[in-house]
């Protein structure tokens, strides 16, 4: 198993990419704690548990203080600290330039950047000291070409390849590696919000010919998370099926 | 006792010789308490008084005695 007795936080694990990613994790031997807002992230640990996996869940708004501290006081008690953090929580309020609400826009760089920026801070002091770990953070292919229609969505995930780079360079002394995945149109519920056009044009631009699903961005992040990737860090890696944007 | 483990804190997360953990040593006045080894620092404090700074205490940890009066607020007493 690749990430056999890995130490793992997984943020916005109640659905889509990210409880792909912490059934996958758990799969390959991590030992799994996972947070979201939703009481579905206590189902999925206990879906995992039940199946011999080794999970811990907390529910919670990764933007609130309070959670985070107790999130990662959680891993501390619980896991002995962590290995490996993946920022994957996410939101995504689409608008027209013009439209965009200056709350919504707040509450997706609250959430995809600070929140990020802050749980980086806590988790890697968890991380054990010398043998270093991997940070994953969930950018998006609007963060890296922008897409028309969600524009400050675009704008917090370019803060997050910002970030992730920045991050590598001042992590990298400690063998801390910070990467970022970069997804495409993966079938999720957060895709699914747009309108059924927008979705059919988007399909339509892929030129892999389908539409990714959340194992294929959650395969990747097993590479990233693993000892193969021990030399691989400040990297943006699409999962996208050459999506034109 | 609670001051041993403060230095034993500096010690393993810095390099430095016991002796040399007064209150007086401050970041950035030796080459080993650097910005990497103040995450390291952090690191051992919280580990060994099992406690969690908040950012604003990681930025005030300027110092040992300045580490002794944050850990105090943690009620961690000091004589």
């Amino acid at each position: 198993m690749k990430l056999d007795g890995k130490r793992v936080l997984i943020t916005g694990a109640s659905r889509g990419i990210g409880a792909a990613i912490a059934e996958l994790f758990a799969n390959e031997g991590a030992h799994v704690a996972v947070s979201a807002r939703s009481r579905a992230v206590l189902q999925l640990a206990d879906r995992l548990r039940a199946a011999g996996l080794r999970a811990e869940a907390m529910q919670g708004d990764i933007a609130d203080e309070a959670h985070v501290r107790a999130l990662v006081q959680m891993c501390r008690d619980r896991l002995g600290g962590l290995d490996v953090l993946v920022n994957n929580v996410g939101v995504l309020l689409s608008a027209k330039l013009g439209m965009i609400r200056m709350e919504d826009a707040r509450r997706m760089f609250e959430v995809n950047v600070i929140a990020t920026i802050n749980l980086t801070q806590y988790a890697i002091r968890t991380f054990p000291r010398g043998k270093g770990g991997s940070v994953i953070n969930l950018a998006s292919i609007a963060g890296s070409r922008g897409i028309d229609g969600i524009s400050a969505y675009s704008a917090s995930k370019a803060a997050v390849i910002g970030f992730t780079r920045a991050a590598a360079k001042e992590l990298a002394p400690q063998n801390i590696r910070v990467n970022a995945i970069a997804p495409g149109f993966v079938d999720t519920d957060m895709a699914r919000q747009v309108s059924p056009e927008w979705f059919r044009q988007r399909v339509e631009s892929i030129r892999i010919g389908r539409i990714g699903q959340p194992n294929d961005v959650a395969r990747c992040a097993v590479f990233l998370a693993s000892d193969d990737a021990a030399y691989v860090t400040g990297q943006i890696l699409g999962v996208d099926g050459s999506m034109a944007v | 006792m609670t001051n041993e483990r403060l230095v034993k804190c500096f010690v393993e997360a810095l390099g430095v010789a016991p002796d040399s953990v007064t209150d007086g040593l401050a970041y950035n006045s030796i080459k080993q308490w650097d910005s990497v080894g103040h995450m390291a620092l952090v690191a051992a404090m919280e580990t060994e008084f099992n406690i969690m700074l908040d950012t604003d205490e990681i930025i005030a940890l300027r110092s040992v005695g300045a580490a002794k009066q944050i850990l105090r607020k943690h009620t961690v007493a000091f004589p």
